[in-house]
């Protein structure tokens, strides 16, 4: 039945044989070809497209889909960077705001403390004792550094802790850039070291 | 006169960020990789190689562009120092390529051992 009038017009596209391009198409796939259809020209190029056709989308079939080596890191970083709540501590350059994840700074200087033998760095932590109130680079920040050791049994650790300090003030100023204003060391343990006979 | 748009920028941001020594890589958001995936298993039917802009943003307001870089940092790079770095490189190439004083931030998510 019409609808507002408009008469529908059948979904074909008739050859110039007369044969519906379609209905050629659909005997060509299911591999029902009549004598017409292979003796007349309009029908055989439909048929040979659909086999073309067919023979590109067999091969597509056939390739597997690899996916890059690297997508799991690759979506996996990106997943973490967006989920990690963003908290960063400001660097003081002199062109623009730039800045660096907390994470990532204390990362660094743990590192650098870590490579005392007689110490094991637990946790360490950055704190803006200041929040800047402006985007200004030029607004000097003072970070606090907390950080919690075990020490071997037996090492001094009024020198240990001093070269503690020493440690992450350079690194902070080499590897970071990042003016330190304190460090805190708490030694929350000691550990034995039998190679050295202080169990 | 000119006029380029935020992309341009963007990526002739990305083209020099990540050719400043101590740049490791720089780092997408969830959006942009996606994106970047979806870009390397359907290559644009163009054929065009687009230069990727993964890691950066760009704006232009008011004659100005305003570029926000988020990278990861060599180990044993100052990371003050690469920062200013990439923001002095970035600036001066983008200014040069386009017209456009350009304002750059520097966000570094990583500092990698592995580099």
């Amino acid at each position: 039945m019409a609808v507002n009038g408009i008469h529908s017009q059948p979904d074909t596209a008739a050859l110039a044989c007369g044969q519906d391009a379609a209905t050629v198409w659909d005997r060509a796939a299911t591999g029902r070809l009549g004598t017409h259809d292979r003796d007349c020209p309009h029908c055989r190029a439909v048929a040979d497209d659909q086999r073309v056709l067919a023979m590109a989308i067999d091969a597509l079939n056939d390739q597997a889909m690899e996916p890059p080596p690297s997508l799991v890191d690759h979506v996996m970083g990106a997943v973490l960077t967006e989920l990690r709540p963003a908290d960063y501590l400001p660097l003081p350059t002199r062109h623009g705001r730039a800045r660096i994840d907390r994470i990532a700074a204390a990362v660094v200087l743990r590192h650098a403390v870590d490579q005392m033998t007689a110490l094991r760095v637990r946790s360490c932590r950055l704190h803006l004792i200041e929040p800047l109130a402006s985007p200004d680079t030029h607004t000097p920040t003072a970070v606090w550094v907390h950080i919690s050791v075990t020490a071997r049994f037996g090492t001094d650790l009024f020198s240990a802790t001093a070269r503690v300090r020493q440690m992450i003030l350079t690194a902070a100023e080499d590897l970071l850039g990042l003016p330190i204003t304190a460090v805190d060391v708490d030694v929350v343990d000691l550990f034995a070291d039998p190679a050295r006979g202080t169990h | 006169m000119l006029h380029v748009s935020d992309t341009v920028v963007a990526r002739v941001a990305a083209y020099h960020a990540c050719r400043v020594p101590g740049v490791l890589r720089l780092r997408p958001d969830l959006a942009q990789s996606l994106a970047s995936i979806a870009t390397r298993l359907f290559p644009p039917r163009d054929g065009e190689h687009r230069i990727p802009t993964d890691g950066v943003t760009a704006v232009i307001e008011a004659g100005r562009a305003e570029i926000s870089i988020t990278l990861v940092a060599q180990w044993g790079r100052n990371c003050r120092d690469l920062a200013e770095e990439v923001q002095n490189q970035v600036a001066e190439h983008v200014g040069a390529y386009t017209g456009l004083p350009a304002t750059v931030t520097i966000t570094i998510t990583d500092v990698d051992y592995t580099g």
